[in-house]
């Protein structure tokens, strides 16, 4: 028995060992081989891209972001207070009669903000997103309280007004059969006023956006599907949405530019066919690197197909799992190892992530092209911008789209999706206190763009590119040292740099259009190029003083054709490869039609950057002081009104930004404290400080000089 | 005599038969009224609606309907005028009665459509197999495993709600709708419709307290309503009740009779019928009949002798 078991015992051992040697050989050798077939005739292995982390949610200190007031606000919404039964059964006159100068105004109000999103509305159906509403606003624009506030209690001792939701509760109360619920009243009472004053959204999603649907169960997708797969499953239901982006700016990179001057009837303007900077200058020729930001897959040359839908990419604006990115070098693709399935089924509405991955990181990195717009706006404190801080604003809230085109303009692109501006929520009247000083702030809004005052300084809180020396380039050796703010001055591929943060912006006259160098027009000979310049005026009364980041650097110009050259720098040609600017402008020019003499130079120029983000808290805006040096002088307001002695000129003059309190918190604002003539009214145009040599159109009557002349 | 005795007995069966149905046909009109004591009632104020198509949506949602060709929030719908059908028991469409604004554009006015819920349905009243029931809260409801697809409940329906399933060859139904029969059963609930509605267009409730809701708002403000809720009376009343700023003519609305439209078949039928009096009647008749001719065979045999001796 025994001499029998061990040779079997030997045979089926030795069968195993070779059948799992045999194994280890082909796994072994199929896999190195398939390595190797796949790796050699592209590149030797190399590192795998891994996609960024998502923005941590925390504040500068490390405690955990949260928009306050929005926090605030939407626990008030919760709120259901106790419900009244009784109201005084009077008309609005006989109301108004009985209360006389005890009409509750606008000091009386709790909360100038308030999100409207009651579980009692909530309760059967939940399909929109809280509204955002701006209840000071409303009282001030309406000027009566009582309009919408329209009954009181009938007890007493009880408040002359109440929360929409202690009369307004469940529908259908029997007991109350002629009150109508929340939703209905909130409605009825929105509705009818905007529709009688014809201000104000009439439309569902223009006051308050849909919830999306959770798209888990509706999205049917193949494991590790390709992002086009993606692409075509979202355009299953989504059809109309993918014609739509097909003519969106976000997919052609060109479109209307009504602003531009001599280019109101042009549609095809934008950087995918004429657009400059002097930044990383332009796209033609580049696309790989460029087209990183595309809203699309595979725009790698000219021949990219913009007519295909496939190819746009969905994910790159409605992820909301933070983990969606694209690889910086291949032309809009995204990181392969991501879990495309688990992005896909969690689609949803745009947010300061997936808008911010582009738009923060222009020109190649954080915050170097936009002085206003950087990845502290991901979860950004109340001081660095009040809207996005404060109140969790995401870009759409105010960036309103439709049929995928996203309203807002800028200076640095002349496509324009219609128009965004403070006033379209704020009013032409937005201080709204009826007090003195709000008087005068709204007349200033009339020569002053909002962001003039209320936004003292840009780059606020991380420091962007202020100049950018292209022919510097090319020094592999060149020692990089770092700036005050640890930002680097040199790159070899790209050349010298200035960095600024806290930046006391430059003010010019701004009427709303532009005036912008394309893509073979001729450099201004005499000095430096304007690339863009806003166009306005002193005596342009639809122009008002506005500021800017101004950013300026050299760059190649033909010597011969006077023109922007658009250097060929990434690719196989490309300049950080070979190190040979010839090359780089041939290929570049040929990409751009435009022609190339042989011969370059290096010019300045100089682009203009509209500040519209970083929109600071009230309390820190400029004060009346920083620009009014005359003001300084005064004790009270008795050069233009008969002296009222109870009001406190000095508090309110000097009310706004701090900026030694700016400068003690870490910022590089010191050199502004004690400033005044802010923003320079001479280099604007004026005399001087219109307070003593009069505005622009009126002559006032204020004192000294009343004939513009400064006596001596 | 033989003439006279056949006037007696034709006279006194027409004059029994009048009698009992005169007598059956009084009973039967206040025995057969089908509306429940205290049923719900919605109230939609036409003024308020502001054709949003919400409750199209809600409708679709909670009846598990298909998806709608055109999606709920395009209103571009509302231009042609549309019925219910077996897939949207409720549609809205838009009227422009006239009116017009300080910018002299025309203001439309938005009716909604869906099954009145009668007080006393004819659809119920015609349904041979009692497929469809009017329920103690006010919902003519649809049994199918009763339905024999007859379709007579839609040749009855003076609104021409239900609707039928053409396109389901093997199991088709008649479908219109529930008043949310299974949500409004609950304490609390409520019409997809109606809770959705962003407006209150529609007001739930019992029909009482809509109706005096209805005359209230008429009351309060006459100048924004014409004096008529429409289906207060019509048809004998329906749990769905109209109040509009214009004649109900020219927003879709029928002009119907205040009577309950079964009463006057239902009358017929059960009059006939009636303690079986028809029946005895024939059989009666048809007895009587018989016993003439009998008789006359008897004495026919000494006539057609009187009549064989005439001959010979």
């Amino acid at each position: 028995m025994r001499t029998l078991f061990k040779p079997l015992l030997i045979i089926s051992a030795s069968l195993i060992l070779i059948a799992g040697g045999l194994f280890f050989i082909n796994y072994d050798a199929g896999s190195t081989l398939s390595q190797a077939f796949a790796a050699a005739p592209e590149k030797a292995p190399t590192k795998v891209p891994t996609p960024p982390k998502p923005p941590e949610k925390v504040n500068p200190d490390g405690t955990p972001w949260s928009p306050a007031a929005q926090v605030a606000a939407m626990e008030r919404a919760k709120e259901v207070p106790p419900f009244i039964k009784n109201v005084k059964d009077e008309t609005a006159w006989e109301r108004k009669q009985r209360l006389g100068d005890d009409a509750p105004t606008l000091k009386d109000q709790d909360h100038a903000y308030v999100v409207l999103n009651s579980p009692i509305v909530n309760k059967d159906q939940d399909m929109y997103e809280p509204v955002r509403f701006m209840h000071k606003k409303h009282a001030a624009v309406t000027g009566d309280c009582l309009k919408c506030h329209h009954a009181s209690a009938d007890e007493p001792g009880a408040a002359e007004t109440a929360k929409c939701s202690a009369c307004h509760q469940e529908a259908f109360n029997p007991e109350f059969p002629e009150r109508p619920g929340l939703k209905a009243a909130y409605h009825r009472q929105c509705m009818t006023c905007h529709e009688e004053q014809e201000k104000g959204p009439l439309g569902c999603t223009d006051c308050h956006g849909k919830n999306v649907p959770d798209h888990s169960k509706l999205v049917k997708l193949p494991k590790n599907p390709s992002p086009t797969q993606v692409t075509t499953e979202c355009l299953r239901c989504h059809e109309d949405q993918g014609e739509d982006m097909l003519k969106s700016a976000h997919w052609l990179w060109k479109g209307p530019s009504p602003y531009t001057v001599d280019g109101e009837k042009r549609v095809d303007s934008g950087k995918a066919t004429n657009t400059i900077n002097n930044f990383c200058i332009a796209l033609p020729s580049n696309w790989p690197r460029c087209t990183s930001c595309h809203a699309g897959y595979g725009w790698k040359d000219e021949t990219f197909d913009f007519t295909d839908k496939s190819r746009i990419d969905c994910l790159i604006c409605h992820d909301t799992t933070d983990t969606y990115a694209k690889v910086p070098t291949d032309a809009g693709m995204p990181y392969p190892q991501l879990d495309l399935v688990k992005i896909a089924e969690h689609v949803g509405k745009p947010s300061r992530k997936t808008c911010g991955d582009c738009h923060f990181q222009g020109g190649g990195g954080d915050a170097v092209k936009h002085g206003d717009m950087n990845a502290i706006l991901y979860y950004p404190t109340r001081s660095c911008d009040v809207h996005m801080g404060d109140l969790d604003f995401q870009c759409h809230d105010c960036h309103k789209t439709r049929n995928h085109k996203i309203s807002g303009r800028s200076l640095s692109l002349p496509v324009a999706e219609g128009a965004r501006s403070c006033e379209d929520c704020h009013t032409s009247q937005p201080h709204h206190g009826n007090d003195l000083l709000d008087h005068h702030l709204n007349r200033h809004g009339e020569h002053i763009a909002c962001m003039t005052c209320h936004s003292p300084v840009y780059a606020k809180c991380k420091p962007t590119k202020t100049w950018w020396d292209w022919s510097e380039a090319g020094d592999k050796k060149r020692k990089v040292n770092k700036d005050k703010y640890g930002m680097p001055d040199y790159f070899w591929k790209k050349g010298e740099f200035l960095w600024d943060e806290s930046v006391q912006p430059t003010y010019a006259w701004y009427n709303g259009t532009v005036e912008r160098y394309l893509i073979g027009d001729e450099i201004d000979d005499d000095g430096v190029t304007e690339i863009t310049r806003p166009v306005g005026g002193i005596k342009d009364s639809k122009s008002r003083i506005a500021p800017f980041k101004i950013m300026a650097g050299k760059q190649p110009v033909d010597k011969n054709n006077k023109t922007l050259l658009t250097p060929n720098l990434f690719g196989p040609k490309g300049y950080w490869k070979n190190v040979d600017w010839d090359q780089a402008f041939k290929v570049g020019a040929e990409a751009a039609g435009i022609e190339y003499s042989g011969e370059y130079d290096w010019e300045e120029t100089k682009m203009y950057w509209s500040l519209n983000h970083e929109v600071t808290p009230k309390e820190m805006a400029l004060s009346c002081v920083q620009c009014h040096e005359s003001l300084t002088q005064e004790r009270s307001c008795d050069r233009c009104h008969q002296d009222k002695r109870d009001v406190d000129f000095k508090a309110l003059s000097y009310k706004g930004v701090d900026f030694k309190t700016m400068a003690a918190r870490g910022r590089d604002t010191l050199d502004l404290v004690e400033k005044t003539d802010y923003i320079n009214f001479k280099a604007l145009g004026y005399k001087g400080d219109p307070i003593i040599y009069g505005g622009r159109f009126k002559q006032l009557p204020l004192g000294w000089h009343k004939d513009g002349k400064e006596e001596k | 005599m033989n003439i006279s005795r056949r006037f007696f007995m034709k006279t006194s069966a027409v004059a029994v038969g009048g009698a009992v149905t005169a007598k059956a046909g009084t009973a039967k009109a206040e025995s057969r009224n089908r509306a429940p004591a205290d049923p719900f009632g919605c109230l939609v104020d036409l003024t308020q609606c502001v054709g949003c198509r919400k409750c199209e949506q809600a409708c679709n949602e909670v009846n598990h309907l298909p998806e709608p060709k055109v999606a709920f929030d395009d209103t571009r719908v509302l231009d042609c005028k549309r019925r219910p059908d077996q897939n949207a028991f409720t549609v809205i469409n838009r009227y422009y009665p006239g009116k017009k604004d300080e910018q002299n554009r025309l203001v439309p006015t938005y009716a909604k459509i869906q099954c009145m819920h009668c007080q006393d349905p004819a659809c119920v009243s015609a349904c041979i197999v009692g497929a469809l029931t009017k329920q103690e809260n006010g919902a003519v409801i649809y049994d199918k495993s009763k339905c024999i697809g007859c379709r007579y409940c839609m040749v009855a329906c003076p609104f021409g709600i239900p609707a039928y399933e053409y396109d389901q060859p093997f199991t088709p139904e008649v479908r219109k709708c529930t008043y949310c029969f299974e949500r409004i059963s609950e304490e609390g609930g409520k019409p997809g419709c109606a809770s959705v509605c962003p407006v209150e267009a529609i007001t739930f409730g019992k029909r009482d307290t809509v109706l005096a809701l209805a005359k209230g708002k008429i009351k309060k403000d006459p100048g924004r309503y014409i004096n008529k809720v429409y289906g207060e009376e019509e048809v004998g009343g329906t749990s769905w009740m109209y109040i509009s700023e214009h004649p109900f003519e020219k927003l879709g609305f029928l002009s119907l009779p205040k009577k309950p439209l079964p009463t006057l078949p239902e009358t017929i039928q059960h009059t006939i019928f009636k303690f079986l009096w028809a029946p005895v009647t024939l059989f009666a008749a048809l007895a009587g009949g018989m016993w003439v001719f009998n008789r006359k065979q008897m004495t026919g045999e000494d006539i057609s002798e009187e009549r064989g001796a005439d001959n010979e």
